[in-house]
């Protein structure tokens, strides 16, 4: 296949023009947010977008805030996004060369650095593979795949190759969970042990997406890259054979947060649910889950739910329930909130170092007994806050550390061998629900 | 025969000429200071930034004249709603609070003219009072009363009043 629709010349001419553009802009507009304007840079790196869809999007308008970092490609089998993304980035100074198929960019583009893959799951592994094999460092969103073998395969090229394979958990680089992790946890031990957890990720019911009819994609196209139709194309989260449904969609953020601050994998899982209300989607919709981890202080168990009928039940967050105290995250500050257990030690020196902050309502007095319905019910928590912000787009600091990581200045927070391990829970989770039944998970599951 | 012990009250008023003109100074002060949230990077026990970068955002109370505010906005709200509080009794009332508050507050404590600035001062707690028996705040309403008592007091006892700077 060959490039989009810009051939050398008018890439040249597209990258003159842009350039002349430069040397009339005012020195002032290059400071700040902006991305470094075209030219020579050994620092700077070449990257590809591989899917331009929504996360793709998300994606590229984070790494422009990125400094030294410069799209030279993307690559989409749809002309729709494609076409997007072009103009979008040539926009913000960035000439690209667009693609319709991944092959034939990695054939022609011999300059890159790196790669931000952000197809749906199922071209995950054939593409990050042949990007690894390549020579390139790969950026892949989350989920790693579809299936476990193929997610496996991805991790075993990553070591083959020796190139960096950052999975797109963007939590493990977001400065609110590393502080409740490191600080709150395990310098602080504000919860004590940690006996239970609840996380939760629940939206309201949402018509399926649709597409404009110019811009259908031809069935043998479709039919090349995967897909039965053009419904399927623009839906593969519902279908088996391109994603993993909504434990896999929603759910696989939070459950990797499970095992990332639990600092091991679940020994069994335990889940319930079903296809209760959208009739033409293979996946189920809602789905509940318990896990249980094995840890040296004593077993924890982590309940899941993610619920694709209903935004009720207090939004999305992980919370981890211990002896002295819960520590409630979220990637919404507005939902996340650190609760003391009225046998706690005092948190007075943690609260002076700022680890955590008081609240304006942190009164918690048990003055109204009578509204009780019974006299054992424990008094109301007092709640603290996180007062660490993030301000940045929650997915930055992760493409940071990634471009980070290629220059030697950093160590991956999510490579795909720890990925990985979040990978299986995932897929076992959606395994037990269809099986009804609860799965022992072994250590050797857990080996890519 | 009953004798005063005259400088027991002068040392009475003294305590209320204290008492009543911190009171009026710095809740003048107050309403030129504002809570503002600074953020700064988050350190250890050790004074070591943490290595996420991460970022505090930490309550800081200042003060400037750009931070002026008289009352509180909700306390605003439910003024502008009574009929027998005109916006332009109250509009100016609010301009020159805070200042009337520290005048009478320094003039009190340096003794400038002390039997008027107490007048003064029961009467600015007076005009107080007013706006919180219109919205029925009567915690409000006795919390300055006891002001009001406290001023009534202490021009009782000017006569004994020391060391001023212009003549009682």
């Amino acid at each position: 296949m060959t490039p989009f629709d810009l051939d050398r010349r008018k890439f040249l001419q597209t990258a003159a023009a842009a350039g002349a553009a430069l040397v009339l802009t005012r020195p002032g507009q290059l400071l700040g947010q902006t991305p470094p304007p075209p030219g020579p840079n050994s620092d700077e790196l070449r990257i590809a977008l591989i899917g331009v869809g929504a996360q793709g999007r998300v994606l590229m308008d984070d790494t422009l805030k990125i400094p030294n970092v410069r799209f030279v490609a993307v690559c989409d089998i749809w002309d729709y996004n494609l076409t997007y993304g072009q103009r979008y980035l040539k926009k913000n100074r960035f000439p690209v060369n667009a693609y319709h198929d991944f092959e034939d960019m990695l054939s022609k583009e011999k300059s890159l650095d790196a790669v931000i893959v952000a197809t749906p799951d199922f071209w995950h592994a054939p593409i990050t593979n042949a990007c690894l094999k390549s020579g390139l460092h790969v950026y892949c969103e989350k989920m790693m795949s579809n299936t476990i073998d193929a997610a496996r395969t991805m991790v075993q090229t990553m070591r083959e190759t020796g190139k960096l394979l950052q999975i797109g958990h963007q939590r493990r680089s977001n400065p609110r969970y590393l502080v409740a992790l490191h600080r709150l946890i395990e310098e602080a031990k504000i919860p004590g042990r940690i006996t239970t957890i609840n996380g939760q990720w629940n939206r309201a019911v949402a018509a399926d997406l649709g597409w404009p009819q110019r811009y259908t994609i031809a069935p043998d196209v479709l039919k090349r890259y995967g897909f039965d139709d053009m419904h399927m194309f623009r839906n593969w989260r519902w279908f088996k054979k391109c994603g993993g449904g909504p434990l896999s969609d929603l759910g696989a953020h939070q459950i990797d947060i499970f095992n990332w601050f639990l600092g091991t994998p679940p020994v069994n899982v335990l889940a319930g649910g079903g296809n209760d209300y959208y009739p033409n989607h293979e996946w189920f919709d809602n789905a509940m889950v318990i896990y249980e981890y094995d840890r040296p202080e004593g077993v924890t168990r982590a309940f899941y739910q993610v619920q694709t009928t209903t935004s009720a039940g207090g939004g999305y967050y992980e919370q981890f329930m211990g002896t002295e105290g819960t520590i409630k995250m979220s990637e919404d500050p507005n939902y996340t909130a650190i609760y003391r257990e009225a046998n706690a030690p005092d948190w007075e020196k943690w609260i002076n170092l700022h680890y955590l902050a008081t609240t304006s309502a942190q009164a918690a007095d048990d003055d109204d007994a009578a509204s009780k319905v019974d006299a054992r019910e424990t008094a109301e928590l007092v709640s603290y806050k996180l007062p660490v912000i993030l301000n940045k787009p929650p997915h930055q600091p992760h493409l940071e550390n990634f471009f980070s990581a290629i220059h030697g200045k950093a160590k991956l927070n999510c490579p795909g061998d720890e990925a990985f391990r979040s990978e299986v829970c995932i897929h076992k989770a959606s395994e037990a629900v269809l099986a009804r039944t609860m799965l022992y998970l072994k250590p050797e599951d857990f080996v890519a | 025969m009953f004798k005063f012990d005259t400088l027991g009250l002068t040392y009475a008023f003294w305590t209320l000429r204290i008492w009543l003109g911190l009171r009026a100074l710095v809740a003048g002060l107050e309403k030129f200071s504002a809570k503002i949230n600074v953020q700064q990077p988050l350190l250890d026990q050790n004074g070591v930034a943490d290595p996420s970068g991460a970022v505090v955002e930490v309550e800081k109370k200042i003060y400037g004249f750009t931070h002026y505010q008289a009352i509180p906005d909700t306390l605003q709200d439910k003024f502008s709603n009574e009929p027998l509080l005109p916006g332009f009794l109250t509009t100016p009332f609010y301009v020159v609070l805070g200042y009337v508050l520290i005048l009478l507050g320094v003039a009190l404590l340096l003794g400038i003219r002390t039997r008027e600035v107490l007048f003064g001062m029961g009467l600015l707690y007076s005009i107080l009072t007013v706006g919180l028996i219109l919205i029925g705040q009567e915690q409000g309403v006795a919390w300055l009363g006891i002001h009001v008592l406290v001023v009534a007091a202490a021009l009782a006892l000017v006569p004994y009043n020391r060391w001023t700077v212009t003549r009682t």
